[in-house]
């Protein structure tokens, strides 16, 4: 019961910060039909970023200055890079985003080192939000739960609600009609890949004080993120969060659970020739988390491309 | 002719200068010859199918791992020849790149890309815990054994057998664009809808090319496997499929050769320029960035474009742009390694350390058998002038060397009309 309560508090705290990141994503893919590769990068540099704001200024202003940076530098790869090989396609798009990964990861390591820094949440935020089984849960988890949240709801109603929300909705599915119509699509653009890169940022420099912070952070989450998007449905920010809850609740539990294939067998009663077999069946959830995300990636890609709740296949 | 001269040239080089090299170049030689292949191989489906993975690492590795698990055999008594190894890797990476090809080219475009890398990150997360096929977290390990007179104890006779099957496979891989499934395959990334239409199997086709792909990807890794005689799970991990790309696009991807270029230079890059800077890997994407945005059909791509136009260039006068173009690339260049090695040394452990000795202000640092002030303007000058001359060179020189180009290109529309 306690390990199924803390999971479940975990796991969807986990999964809140990875829709974070996975909002930008399938936004900009959604709009621009670009995958952005560096934007797990993006989530690096916010924690890098807000680090050492943090470390001169207090938390607080790293807080709101590494989203701000990290939306600038989104910006300027939307307007000055991003054009330059759009002529050349969807895959060159791809491969500069894939290069500008490189760079940021290389850079961090050039600035910070290749080791993890020691970025930590301030002290006035580190306690105990309430004791559950004789175990306190630290307040900050929920903090960054609620800076999620937060941001969900002032996207939401962003994008539903405002008259911006419109042009941003009608930019992503017809670009040229809005065009037409007299507004001025490629600041809009703009502004979502920044927006899109803010948010990152934001999930870097809220995440980076309470997970480690290091320069493989971004490689690590950009394959999840990857796999939340495209399991939700590139494009589909509603589809991204289903699919972030999902993965996040996943990891938190399959650390504990240690069925195998086997134990299916068991079942049946051929559990001793299951294991006598040995490999791929008898290995246990919990070693085996990490690969399970990617097995439901490429039955999504496979099956259903469009993903839980996309339009378009 | 033109091309068989200087092909016969490089391979009379390849045969008769490494005797005379140390073993560090003949090392560098092994693993050029092996990036070149790999690249290669990668091309066919990402050049010239139009089909981009980003995990090529997986065929790749199980190359590697079956060639050293049938050296293991040897080593246990199968009578197996030693120059015949890398078929385990061929093998392999058939099989499967056969059944990672039916479903993967089962997507195009971004979600092709999506499935590939989900291949390889499959891979790559559950090799650290099948010990009986991967050999867990420290792999597999397993020796040359000699066959027929060859001791293959040496680098070199490893580098020979390397150079041997890397050329047969070249070949091969050349002779295969000259067939009508070659053609087929470039019909396939220009445009699907016709091959579809012409009444071929378009995902058929696409699933023999991914799997050709594969099968000499696995023929790299094998070699790898034989010149190292051990590999683990990080064969698998997401950056060797990085190198490959980044070989590959920046030679340029729709050259036949264009993926060697990139792999020589990128290796022949490391092997240099990680003895003497910690930021090569810096370098290196800044180099793939910069031909993305400036040169998008890569080294090789703008080689041919002036091999092609060669006697319509006048280079008396489009000799000396270049020039200019170089001095000024080779100062922006400048400009920007002295920063990068500024900034690497000024946030660097030692340089902290030499701050708190100092009593918490900037002491000067070594750089180049040189004494720097941190916040002495003589410090700042050299990069800011190397850098803002360099651009202007640059801009110069572009301004010159476009309307040459414009007319070179336009004489030789003309041409095609007439």
């Amino acid at each position: 019961m306690e390990f199924a309560i803390i999971s479940a508090l975990n796991g969807v705290i986990y999964g809140l910060l990875l829709f974070m990141v996975s909002a930008g994503l399938t936004l900009i893919f959604g709009m621009m039909g670009v995958l952005n590769f560096a934007h797990a990068s993006f989530y690096m540099l916010g924690a890098y970023i807000a680090y050492a704001v943090s470390s001169i200024f207090g938390f607080w202003a790293g807080l709101l200055v590494a989203p701000l940076i990290v939306g600038g530098v989104g910006m300027l790869v939307e307007r000055y890079l991003l054009p330059r090989v759009h002529a050349h396609g969807h895959a060159h798009e791809l491969l500069l985003t894939f290069g500008l990964a490189l760079i940021i990861e290389e850079a961090v390591k050039l600035f910070f080192g290749d080791f993890p820094v020691n970025y930590q949440m301030p002290e006035s935020l580190r306690f105990a939000a309430f004791s559950l089984f004789d175990t306190n849960y630290p307040f900050y988890r929920l903090f960054i739960g609620g800076i999620a949240v937060a941001m969900f709801i002032a996207l939401w109603l962003l994008l539903s609600r405002t008259r911006t929300g419109i042009i941003v909705r009608a930019a992503e599915r017809l670009p040229a009609m809005a065009e037409a119509l007299g507004h001025n699509i490629p600041v809009v653009f703009m502004s979502v890949f920044g927006t899109g890169a803010a948010l990152a940022g934001l999930a870097g420099a809220v995440a980076g004080a309470f997970y480690p912070t290091n320069p493989n952070m971004g490689l690590e989450l950009g394959v999840i993120v990857f796999v939340v998007v495209v399991v939700g449905g590139l494009g589909s920010l509603k589809g991204s969060l289903l699919a972030s809850l999902m993965i996040g609740l996943f990891s938190s539990y399959a650390v504990g659970i240690d069925w195998s294939l086997a134990t299916l067998f068991d079942l049946a009663g051929l559990g001793g020739w299951a294991r006598a077999v040995g490999g791929l069946i008898t290995m246990e959830v919990s070693s085996i988390s990490g690969t399970i995300p990617f097995v439901l990636m490429l039955l999504v890609l496979l099956i259903r491309p469009a993903g839980l709740m996309g339009e378009r296949n | 002719m033109r091309t068989i001269i200087p092909a016969a040239i490089l391979l009379i080089a390849l045969l008769a200068v490494p005797p005379f090299l140390g073993l560090g170049w003949q090392n560098a030689l092994v693993n050029l010859l092996i990036a070149s292949l790999f690249a290669l191989a990668f091309n066919l489906l990402s050049g010239q199918a139009g089909l981009l993975s980003f995990g090529h690492a997986a065929y790749f590795g199980v190359g590697a791992f079956a060639t050293l698990h049938l050296m293991i055999a040897v080593e246990d008594g199968l009578p197996f020849p030693t120059p015949l190894l890398p078929l385990a890797g061929a093998g392999a990476g058939l099989a499967v790149g056969l059944v990672a090809g039916v479903f993967a080219t089962k997507r195009s475009g971004v979600y092709f890309a999506l499935v590939t890398l989900a291949i390889a990150e499959l891979f790559h997360s559950l090799a650290p815990h099948l010990q009986g096929w991967f050999g867990g977290e420290s792999g597999i390990s397993a020796m040359r054994m000699p066959w027929g007179g060859f001791v293959f104890g040496s680098l070199l006779e490893v580098y020979y057998l390397t150079l041997g099957w890397v050329v047969l496979s070249i070949l091969v891989l050349w002779a295969y664009t000259r067939t009508p499934f070659g053609r087929l395959t470039l019909a396939l990334r220009d445009n699907e809808q016709r091959v579809r239409f012409l009444g071929y199997d378009a995902h058929a086709a696409k699933v023999v090319v991914f799997t050709i792909s594969a099968m000499f990807s696995g023929v790299a890794g094998a070699l790898l496997a034989i010149s190292n005689e051990t590999a683990n799970y990080a064969l698998f991990s997401a950056h060797v499929s990085a190198q490959v790309v980044l070989h590959t696009f920046v030679g340029g991807a729709t050259i036949f050769l264009g993926p060697v270029i990139g792999a020589v230079v990128f290796t022949l890059f490391a092997y240099i320029v990680s003895d003497l800077t910690r930021s090569w890997l810096f370098y290196q994407g800044l180099i793939f960035v910069l031909v993305m945005l400036y040169a998008p059909i890569g080294i090789g791509g703008v080689i041919r474009h002036h091999l092609r136009h060669w006697r319509s260039i006048d280079w008396s006068r489009l000799a000396a742009p270049y020039a200019l173009a170089g001095v000024g690339g080779a100062m922006i260049a400048g400009g920007v390694v002295f920063l990068t090695e500024c900034v690497a040394i000024l946030f660097g452990e030692e340089y902290a350390v030499a701050m708190r000795d100092a009593g918490d202000t900037l002491p000067p640092f070594e750089m180049a058998g040189m004494s720097w002030d941190p916040l002495g303007p003589a410090s700042w000058l050299p990069p800011i002038l190397l850098l803002s001359i360099g651009g202007l060179c640059l801009h110069r020189a572009r301004d010159r060397i476009k309307p040459l180009w414009d007319a070179i290109e336009g004489g030789a529309a003309k041409e095609g009309t007439r």
